[in-house]
């Protein structure tokens, strides 16, 4: 309240300075100018009172950013950019109630609660984030699992790349010396980056690819660095290939889940979690939204 | 287009302005008027902000005003929010990050008033703060007027500080260029243009109304 | 009615040095000559408040502005000071009468408007009172900067160098409208300046400063009658300046006659109606000495008088000699030859000898 106080009060001053400032515009105008009066673009009489105008204006625009009621803020890992926001936008159809969703990747997301942020609801791409968050007190409860995810190699349209669910195409076109760009997440705080480096790993790949990886800094920034123009591909989440953005710009494969620890996706409701945002929560864990999550991919483990 | 976007936008530029005028107005005319021990080391200081990364910036205001530390507490009792994720706190760093082009201008606006215009208002009986009001501030008006279009234009470009003091919260730190990143990111590249096309209109506009003002900038002497 | 004289005292030794002490008294005009970087500028900042020298005090009347012995320094708001500045320093987003009541803040609102446009009227100025400066000439802006001065009811004015920046037609007309205010406001002038004209013109005292130390400081009859002073000498010439009224006028022999203190000159003019006051200088390089009134020659002037003194420099080719004459003294400038010739010594009767032409008459011409 204080601190809204002082800002307004500073904001009053400084367009007061602002204001008697252009008392001094009146010296650029020249008696012609000043003498024209409807021919000069500002009249004269206008000009009087456009230093007011223009207070009240500002003042009025500033005000506007005190916004009253907001929609509850749900975050979500990346990898749900496209899945999400199609069960957000039928669960308003659904029960005229709207959320707002936030998308980064799980690890920052996380450090994001931690810090503050006003998140009544996480979606973390894996089981290891919401526990932190649980253990630290910060979340209602310890959550539940909505989805398990799968991973797959992407090549875009023009790439020497061929897509296979063995990554033997990549193994060859990296020893032929023709990757350039191959682009995962960062695996230090996205899920999706560490099931990509435990499947190239696997498949001997990762040493031979260190010079040619870009890592986007969640999943979604991953696939953008991948159709990215001299990129020869990467390894993404199989739910935003599926999306219509992403679909026609390429080929994929499906990596088989031997490759890599299992995606197990959970959610978990925050400490400031409201009752629209506990309503989206069940909607979550219904049939339509269920199907939804098939749709783009997803695994969706039994009720 | 992101309407929320475009009005957060529009609230921080404007709100810097607001803020950030009568601070930069008082040490700016400071700077231009007087000689004191230790001037060259607050204009060095003023600088700072140009040169420093965004992100430098942004980690030390965290650093020191984060939700943990006894800085940032005293911050939420004081503002009612705390400082990362809230516009308050995006308003504070966006002051800072402003600071040199605000006082800058108003420096060179304040230093073009010749020194004997000052002095006849002074023996035309006027108390220095008259002197400031109705001589000083309508004559610098210049370096005033630049100093807030400049500021605003530059806040409606701020990223790096914005992403990691206020996150991306819609309609509470989620400025226009941020909103553009996360466009981007959706592979919306058409939301994306549209906003970046607002954003460069904004600062052509800027950037043609701050050389208009400085060529009809008349000269000081009467 | 207590002194309103102004009486400065000044000694500093940074940034320019300074060392002082004179008076100024209403209704006279003191005239600070010297060359330049003697520190004129400085003294009349001192005066107005403007700068704090190291030592000093001024006081108007019975009022201190400045004593740094006591710790006491008015600063230049609180001082009743009109300043006309050198380069005027009007505000350039006012016009000529905003400017003026800029200073009218003692009197109430309501008469502001009005007291500025009498004052512009004073300077002749009225029609011009919407004007900004840009719009104004240099002589115009310049009386824009004394109705300004002159708005602050001050106890002192100061000008510097007021008419260094127009040309010689308008520096005429402006020396005669200051002259003309000498006359309607009793206020002591103080007036900076390194042309010799405008002392001749309008001052009654002047000081003299060189290197910032006062070199001579009196009347203006006294120093100019003062045979030393070299840098006058060098800069200007030394001369005799007195005042003089218009005694008969002969316009058929293309004469008039001056009355000076009980001499009678013949000077060169047509133009002077009798009775007018006028201002007389006659330059010490055209007074010839004689032992003998001479005959047969064009001269007009021929004034008997007595040697008072004799002034040899070892820096000057030639020697100063100073004579009185009735109750004036005039200067002559002759040849040491001239000097052992004639057995100049003080207290030899003499004659002084002066061309009509050579008679500087100097009259106002202000109403």
């Amino acid at each position: 309240m204080v601190y809204d106080a002082l800002v307004t009060c500073l904001a009053t001053v400084g367009f007061r300075l602002l204001a008697a400032a252009t008392d001094g515009y009146r010296v650029v105008l020249s008696r012609a100018e000043l003498d024209a009066g409807d021919r000069h673009p500002m009249r004269p009489l206008l000009w009087r009172n456009f230093r007011w105008l223009v207070t009240l204006l500002l003042l009025v625009v500033s005000a506007i950013g005190v916004e009253a009621q907001r929609p509850p803020i749900v975050a979500a890992a990346s990898d749900l950019q496209f899945a999400l926001d199609s069960v957000a936008r039928r669960f308003t159809a659904d029960t005229g109630e709207r959320v707002e969703l936030v998308f980064g990747s799980s690890g920052t997301l996380t450090r994001q609660v931690v810090e503050g942020a006003p998140f009544e609801l996480f979606l973390s791409a894996d089981e290891s984030y919401v526990e932190k968050l649980s253990a630290a007190g910060l979340t209602r409860d310890s959550g539940v699992l909505y989805a398990v995810g799968r991973i797959v190699i992407f090549a875009p349209r023009g790439s020497p790349l061929a897509v296979d669910d063995q990554l033997a195409g990549l193994g060859r076109l990296l020893s032929s010396g023709g990757v350039k760009r191959f682009a995962i997440a960062n695996p230090e705080h996205a899920p999706y980056g560490r099931a990509a480096e435990a499947a190239l790993r696997a498949r001997n790949l990762w040493q031979p690819l260190q010079p040619a990886l870009v890592l986007g800094e969640n999943i979604s920034q991953a696939a953008q660095f991948a159709v990215a123009g001299d990129a020869a591909g990467g390894i993404l989440a199989y739910s935003l290939v599926l999306a219509p953005a992403l679909r026609d710009r390429g080929t994929f494969a499906l990596l088989p889940e031997s490759l890599h620890p299992p995606l197990r996706q959970r959610m978990v409701l925050l400490k400031r979690a409201g009752a629209t945002t506990e309503r989206f929560y069940q909607y979550l864990r219904q049939p339509a939204a269920r199907e939804t999550l098939r749709q783009f991919g997803f695994a969706v483990p039994p009720q | 287009m992101d309407w929320s976007a475009l009005q957060v936008s529009l609230s921080l530029g404007l709100g810097t302005i607001a803020v950030l005028l009568p601070f930069g107005i008082w040490l700016g005319r400071l700077l231009a008027v007087r000689e004191f021990r230790g001037k060259l080391l607050v204009e060095a200081l003023v600088t700072v902000p140009l040169v420093l990364p965004p992100t430098v910036l942004g980690f030390y205001l965290l650093v020191t005003f984060g939700a943990r530390s006894p800085l940032g507490e005293a911050f939420t009792a004081f503002a009612g929010q705390s400082l990362a994720f809230s516009f308050q706190g995006l308003l504070l760093a966006s002051a800072i990050a402003n600071i040199p082009f605000v006082v800058q201008p108003i420096q060179r606006g304040f230093e073009a008033i010749p020194s004997d215009v000052r002095e006849a208002a002074a023996c035309c009986g006027l108390t220095p703060w008259q002197r400031f009001w109705q001589i000083e501030l309508p004559l610098a008006w210049p370096g005033i007027l630049t100093a807030a279009i400049l500021a605003f234009a530059h806040t409606l470009g701020e990223f790096g500080v914005v992403l990691m003091v206020g996150g991306s919260i819609p309609g509470e730190t989620r400025t226009l260029s941020v909103a553009i990143y996360d466009r981007m990111q959706a592979f919306d590249d058409r939301g994306a243009g549209i906003m970046a096309a607002a954003l460069l209109a904004i600062a052509i506009t800027a950037l043609i109304l701050t050389t208009a003002l400085s060529r009809r900038a008349v000269p000081r002497r009467g | 009615m207590a002194d309103r004289s102004i009486s400065v005292r000044l000694h500093q030794a940074s940034p320019i040095p300074l060392d002082l002490d004179f008076t100024c008294a209403p209704g006279d005009v003191l005239a600070i000559f010297g060359p330049s970087g003697s520190g004129k500028t400085t003294i009349l900042r001192s005066i107005a408040g403007l700068h704090r020298p190291a030592q000093g005090v001024v006081r108007s009347g019975a009022q201190t502005w400045t004593d740094t012995s006591a710790g006491v320094f008015a600063p230049p708001h609180q001082r009743a000071v009109g300043f006309v500045f050198q380069e005027y320093a009007l505000f350039p987003h006012l016009t000529a009468a905003g400017n003026v009541m800029t200073a009218l803040g003692h009197r109430p609102r309501a008469e502001r408007r009005v007291r500025a446009e009498q004052l512009l009227a004073q300077v002749h100025l009225s029609s011009h009172a919407d004007r900004r400066p840009a719009e104004l000439s240099g002589g115009e802006r310049q009386r824009v900067a004394v109705a300004r001065a002159l708005a602050r009811e001050p106890a002192v004015l100061l000008l510097d160098e007021p008419f260094a920046a127009v040309d010689r037609d308008v520096r005429r007309r402006l020396q005669d409208e200051i002259d003309g205010l000498r006359q309607t406001i009793d206020v002591p002038m103080i007036l900076v300046t390194h042309d010799f004209d405008d002392v001749v013109r309008l001052a009654t005292h002047l000081l003299i400063l060189e290197k910032g130390r006062a070199v001579a400081w009196g009347t203006l009859e006294e120093l100019t009658s003062r045979p030393d002073l070299p840098w006058v000498r060098t800069a200007v010439g030394l001369g005799s300046v007195f005042d003089a009224v218009v005694g008969r006028s002969l316009p058929s022999r293309g004469l008039v006659e001056l009355n000076i203190g009980g001499a009678t000159l013949l000077a060169s003019d047509r133009t002077l109606a009798s009775g007018t006051a006028v201002r007389v200088r006659i330059p010490a390089r055209e007074v010839i000495l004689a032992n003998r009134p001479p005959e047969g020659i064009s001269l007009h002037n021929t004034l008997a008088g007595v040697v008072t003194e004799v002034h040899a420099d070892a820096a000057f080719e030639h020697v100063i000699v100073q004579l009185a004459v009735g109750e004036i003294q005039l200067l002559a400038e002759v040849t040491r030859d001239a000097v052992a010739t004639l057995g100049i010594a003080s207290g030899l009767p003499i004659h002084a000898l002066i061309k009509s032409v050579s008679i500087d008459v100097v009259h106002s011409h202000a109403t």
